[in-house]
């Protein structure tokens, strides 16, 4: 059985009248490394928010170990989301909060909710937090508030908060778009250790292509809501390069 | 369609437009006859007309809104963006604004009925040979003459100059009365400038309060409207902030609600609060502290719940995707952004309660307030000096210490 399975997505935001994903079917397996690319506006960031229902999808359905979660209930799917982590393009994270209270707040959706109100935590989290940040090598920085970190630090306090989820799926939306190159490959590691490692499937939004072969393991491109492209990064060639990114665009690498 | 709602929305304004000019040119041209004859009890009227003067007045309106129309464009024609253009696209020549001034008549005599027949290009427009085409930019050259030289430039004169020459009037401004009756106020400085400090610590026999007995009772007055308000609308402003609450209709219900009531409760200044309470519990301290906290109530709300509603989004979706429920991300991600502003306008209220709690004793609030308005009534100048002095002193260091620690927090 496949790990993950998107039935029929489609996405049609009222404002506006934007249709950003029509019927897009795929499945992914457990522990693969899959990687959306597509132009801006082309709804990659739609797609990963319906898999956690951060945004309601208009029809279709998403199956996660057979477990169908577009007809879950708010408080069911809070449970699940527990285990598919997230990590965003502007790191998302909780500038005036130390590092070590945004990489604990991954912990929320396991704890009660008195005693996190008051900001207490289990032990064995904090723990847990600690290990964390030394797996993306931040331990130092445990006390410093998240706003004084660089992009790059800062990002992997957000792969921290994942990784405090304990998750089975990893969403990246565009994780390094705001990295500088050398930064990016860094950031990408990290996130590529965790789908080796522990077997976490991870699915990550990237703009560049390089980017795109060098860690997906698999390719699905989409252009204006619709699957323009899906099978091995080899099989991207420039006629299909073309047709992903329009006529006038030229591959750039990203070293 | 969209031609045809900026014409009758157009048509409106003018109508009110000319509809306030006439009415305040009525009032004025009133006023300026009595001006010498001052009758205190006329001093608002309404014009007297036999009935069929108001049909005059009627067509009268109509007649310049037309002119003004076709001569234009008009305030009305100018504010939603048209203008008349001839069938090529430039301005419409002279005879053709005339005819287009003549044939627009029969709009009105049919009661628009024309107009609805050819809901984009009315018959007679065509008949003038002029249309209604969205306004260029400003500065595409489009326009000959200066603005202010316009019928929109002109009629929006009239209006702002109107409208001040009548306030003047019914705020019964008067000079004359400034200068002329200055001296009587003469004692009132000289008891200021000449402060009694006689009671500053002994309780005024009468009154059984010092300055200082008062003055304290204030600061906690409003130390303890602050406290309590702030800690009452705490809470409600998460409730009062649309990205919070408003995830489906029962969200969005209570976030309205909550709204509505920061708006009513903020509308009603803390004296009216002040009065309902002095009956309510009698007067004294705690009519005024409860004036206090429920404006404060309000007015915290409000600013609070718009901050609530500007924070980054960024976080609150990111701590919503690890499965935290919504009291975790209000918690986690909206508290820690808001908290400094948080602060800062709690400090900035108490400043503003230590005012107002003066301010409530006029209808029986307590506190140093009381002091001020019962010298005042027993024209005791030189006592109302002293309070308003050490009044003065307290809300000086009030503001310089809450100013430099909101410096610190934000
Ligand atoms: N909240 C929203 N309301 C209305 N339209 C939206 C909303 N979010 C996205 N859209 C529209 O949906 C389409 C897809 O947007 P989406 O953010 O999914 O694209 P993307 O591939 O992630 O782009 P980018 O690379 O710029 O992040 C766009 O046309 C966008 O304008
Ligand atoms: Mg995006």
């Amino acid at each position: 059985m496949p790990h993950l399975v998107v039935e029929k997505l489609t996405k049609v935001y009222e404002r506006g009248k934007v249709r950003a994903l029509s019927n897009v079917s795929f499945s992914v397996e457990k522990g693969e490394f899959l990687v959306l690319i597509g132009l801006s506006g082309s709804g990659k960031s739609t797609l990963l928010r319906c898999i956690n229902r951060l945004v309601e999808p208009t029809s279709g359905r998403v199956f996660l170990n057979g477990l169908e979660l577009t007809q879950l209930s708010p408080r069911a799917m809070r449970k699940i989301r527990r285990k598919i982590g997230m990590v965003f393009q502007q790191f998302n994270l909780v500038k005036r909060a130390t590092v070590l209270q945004n990489v604990l707040a991954g912990r929320l959706g396991y704890n009660p909710t008195l005693p996190t109100l008051l900001g207490r935590f289990p032990k064995r989290d904090i723990l847990r937090a600690q290990e964390c940040l030394a797996r993306v090598g931040l331990l130092d920085k445990m006390y410093m508030r998240a706003d004084q970190l660089s992009g790059g630090q800062q990002q992997r306090v957000g792969i921290a908060r994942a990784l405090m989820q304990e998750p089975e799926l990893l969403l990246a939306d565009e994780p390094v778009s705001a990295l500088d190159p050398a930064t990016s490959h860094s950031v990408m590691q990290y996130i590529e250790q965790i789908n080796k490692e522990d077997g976490v499937t991870v699915i990550a939004s990237l703009h560049f292509l390089s980017l795109a072969r060098r860690y997906g393991q698999r390719i699905i491109a989409l252009k204006s809501g619709e699957i323009v492209f899906d099978g091995l990064p080899e099989a991207i060639d420039d006629q299909k390069f073309k047709e992903i990114y329009g006529e006038e665009a030229e591959e750039v690498e990203v070293r | 369609m969209k031609l045809f709602k900026a014409r009758l929305l157009s048509l409106l304004l003018d109508l009110a437009l000319w509809t306030y000019l006439l009415y305040s040119g009525f009032t004025l041209h009133y006023l300026m006859t009595r001006w010498r004859v001052w009758e205190p009890e006329a001093k608002f009227i309404a014009p007297t007309l036999p009935g069929w003067g108001w049909a005059f007045v009627v067509w009268g309106i109509l007649e310049l809104v037309l002119l003004t129309r076709a001569f234009g464009p008009s305030l009305g024609q100018r504010i939603l963006g048209v203008w008349l253009v001839s069938e090529s696209g430039s301005p419409p020549s002279f005879s053709q604004r005339w005819a287009y001034f003549l044939f627009a008549h029969l709009g009105i005599l049919s009661l628009g009925i024309i107009v609805f027949l050819a809901p984009e290009h009315p018959r007679y427009e065509r008949w003038a040979g002029v249309r209604l085409a969205p306004l260029p930019p400003p500065g595409s050259g489009a326009f000959r003459r200066r603005w202010y030289l316009t019928a929109y430039g002109i009629s929006a004169f009239l209006f702002v100059g109107m409208t001040l020459a009548l306030g003047w009037r019914l705020t019964e401004i008067d000079l004359q009365n400034l200068v002329r009756r200055a001296s009587r106020s003469i004692r009132i400085w000289r008891g200021l400038i000449n402060p009694d400090f006689r009671y500053l610590f002994t309780p005024d026999p009468r009154i059984k309060l010092s300055f200082i007995d008062g003055l304290v009772q204030s600061l906690y007055m409003a130390l303890l409207a602050t406290v309590a308000g702030t800690a009452v609308a705490f809470p409600l402003s998460f409730v009062g902030a649309r990205n919070i609450m408003a995830r489906g209709p029962l969200g969005w219900l209570v976030y309205s609600f909550t709204r509505g009531f920061f708006n009513v409760f903020r509308a009603v200044e803390s004296v009216y609060w002040a009065s309902i309470f002095a009956i309510w519990v009698g007067f004294g301290p705690f009519a005024g502290s409860m004036a206090l906290f429920i404006h404060t109530i309000a007015a915290l709300g409000k600013l609070f719940s718009e901050q609530v509603e500007h924070i980054d989004p960024g976080p609150v979706e990111a701590v919503t995707a690890t499965g935290a429920n919504l009291l975790q991300v209000v918690r986690y991600a909206v508290v820690p952004q808001v908290i400094p502003q948080f602060l800062a306008f709690t400090l900035y209220r108490w400043d503003i309660n230590l005012r107002m709690a003066t301010v409530v004793a006029l209808v029986g609030g307590g506190g140093i307030g009381r002091l001020l308005f019962e010298y005042k009534d027993d024209l005791q100048w030189s006592l109302v000096g002293g309070v308003i002095i050490l009044f003065m002193i307290t809300v000086w260091i009030m503001d310089y210490v809450s100013g430099w620690v909101r410096e610190r927090i934000t």
